[in-house]
């Protein structure tokens, strides 16, 4: 607990990102360190084993047990999945489709070993493409052509991995969603493609007048969503604020379930200030929902809550930045 | 008074070096005062080194590797070597890695680069134009590209696979196996020799 501007979302921050070596809220990484500073070291213990990520605006270097791991992936196999819940998390029934293609990035980053590669050579392919698409007046299809082959590879891995990750996620979604608002409201999640049909080639080609026109990318798994729908009806625009965040805590806890039976652990669950917005009946069913083992870090601005609700585990207290143990 | 600092020549040096891919002013400054050393018999040594660089290696206008210049071209003059079959590759030293893999017998084409239109290289920045004219000249009957194997290096080899498609003559690449992401310098020669044999048609 602490009051505003202390530093606890910083904490938070610093615990996703030596878990997975990204923020929830940015993907450029220099934004985590602190301004002025030249570099940033987070430590800290998993499962038995010690892990550190040193980050300086132009690099960074992890180690587990103090070796260096040149890959990122072998550091991330080696360290423990991540769910984090924020305020934000509105965003998943209520902002554009980037939110929710976030979740699925999140999400599907930890599940499958491939996904992050494919990801960051589809955004780059991607980049070159639509440069392309933009740079001259008339455009060179023969070099366009060569980008989009390459996004119909990467996007066909990012295509199986989010469809096997929304199957997944499906049922924890209606089953959390009806926990959480003791059984009134159906909830439910289904994946929504960026293009039609099974090749991204064909599919551009399909496109190519209008993308003559607007000269940018016109389909790709850039442009997946996910629909989000109550009593079958969609939830951005048709439910109710406290069911929308409902809807969005449900996807959160799915995804915490999912990680759990992948791994055979439950992930690290990450909660920034969320309880204090809630009401006591899903607050109560909040906490009753969290996965039972496995460790939980939450922060709030004041503790009434946790004694009305009798939540265990340890209490600190940040000021000024410092951390001090204190009583419930 | 101006601040101490070196003479004009040793700060022009400097300039030069740091200019080098890799090295930073305190590498540079380190590098030239070892150079003095010696009474300046190590500068006499380097700039010697680097006249010849410049008057005695051209480029062979048909595969693009290094030769002495006014002299044949030791791979596209070799009698040993078989015509039919023309290998791809980004940069010279790539053709000293597939050499030394023991696995090609054939032609070389260096590219000089590959294809990457946020850093404004096009097709015409590379030696794709000479490519062209050799296959038919040739009469090469198979094209091995052997790029790297990331963004850049596949999107190269399917511009260059468009382009040769027309000409009727095959298009192959090197097999998987080959790290993501990497270049030819990343690659061991068992592994290359690997990835030249279980090529693959595009
Ligand atoms: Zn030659």
């Amino acid at each position: 607990m602490e009051k505003n501007g202390q530093g606890k979302t910083s904490l938070l921050e610093a615990a996703c990102v030596l878990m997975r070596l990204q923020s929830p809220r940015t993907s450029t990484r220099s934004d985590l360190i602190r301004f002025g500073a030249q570099a940033c070291v987070t430590e800290g213990a998993v499962g038995g084993r010690k892990l550190r990520v040193a980050q300086s605006p132009t690099a960074r270097r992890v180690a587990v047990n103090d070796s260096v791991c040149p890959r990122a992936g072998d550091y991330l196999m080696q360290s423990a999945r991540v769910v984090w819940m924020d305020h934000s998390d509105m965003n998943l029934a209520r902002g554009g489709a980037e939110h929710r293609r976030r979740y699925l990035d999140f999400a599907a980053a930890q599940l499958f070993p491939e996904y992050l590669n494919a990801l960051k050579s589809y955004e780059r392919a991607l980049r070159s493409r639509n440069f392309l698409l933009k740079r001259d007046a008339a455009i060179s299809w023969r070099q366009v052509d060569a980008y989009g082959r390459i996004l119909a590879e990467h996007g066909a891995v990012i295509r199986r991995c989010r469809e096997d990750l929304i199957q997944r996620v499906q049922e924890p979604v209606t089953a959390a969603h009806l926990g959480l608002s003791a059984g009134a409201e159906p909830g439910a999640v289904s994946y929504l493609p960026g293009y039609p049909g099974e090749n991204l080639e064909a599919a551009l080609l399909e496109v190519r007048d209008s993308e003559a026109r607007l000269r940018t990318t016109q389909v790709g798994v850039h442009r997946d969503d996910l629909a989000l729908t109550i009593h079958g009806r969609p939830a951005g625009a048709f439910a109710s604020e406290g069911q929308q965040r409902t809807l969005c805590l449900a996807l959160k806890l799915a995804q915490a379930r999912v990680l759990e039976e992948a791994q055979g652990e439950p992930p690290l669950l990450l909660i920034d200030d969320i309880f204090g917005e809630l009401d006591k009946t899903r607050r109560q069913a909040l906490l009753a929902y969290l996965p039972a083992h496995g460790q939980k870090v939450i922060t709030t601005t004041f503790t009434d809550w946790a004694s009305e609700t009798g939540v265990g585990g340890l209490v600190y207290e940040v000021e000024d930045g410092q951390l001090k143990e204190r009583g419930i | 008074m101006p601040a101490l600092d070196y003479p004009a020549p040793i700060r022009e040096l400097i300039l030069q070096m740091k200019s080098l891919p890799g090295i930073g002013q305190r590498s540079a400054e380190r590098l030239v005062l070892w150079m003095m050393g010696r009474g300046h018999a190590r500068a006499a040594e380097l700039a010697r080194a680097l006249v010849q660089l410049e008057q005695r290696v051209g480029i062979c206008s048909e595969c693009g590797f290094f030769i002495e210049r006014d002299s044949a071209c030791g791979l596209c003059e070799s009698d040993k070597r078989q015509k039919t079959v023309l290998c791809v590759v980004e940069q010279a030293a790539d053709v000293l890695r597939l050499e030394r893999s023991g696995a090609f017998s054939g032609l070389y084409h260096v590219l000089g680069g590959r294809l990457s239109p946020l850093d404004n290289i096009t097709p015409s920045d590379l030696r794709i134009r000479e490519l062209a004219a050799r296959v038919p000249a040739l009469g090469v009957e198979e094209v091995i590209l052997a790029l790297s194997a990331d963004v850049e290096g596949e999107a190269t080899s399917n511009y260059l696979a468009d382009s040769l498609r027309p000409l009727g003559v095959k298009v192959t690449r090197l097999a998987q196996g080959m790290p993501a992401g990497g270049g030819l310098d990343h690659v061991d020669e068992m592994t290359l020799h690997h990835a030249l044999s279980g090529r693959r048609a595009m």
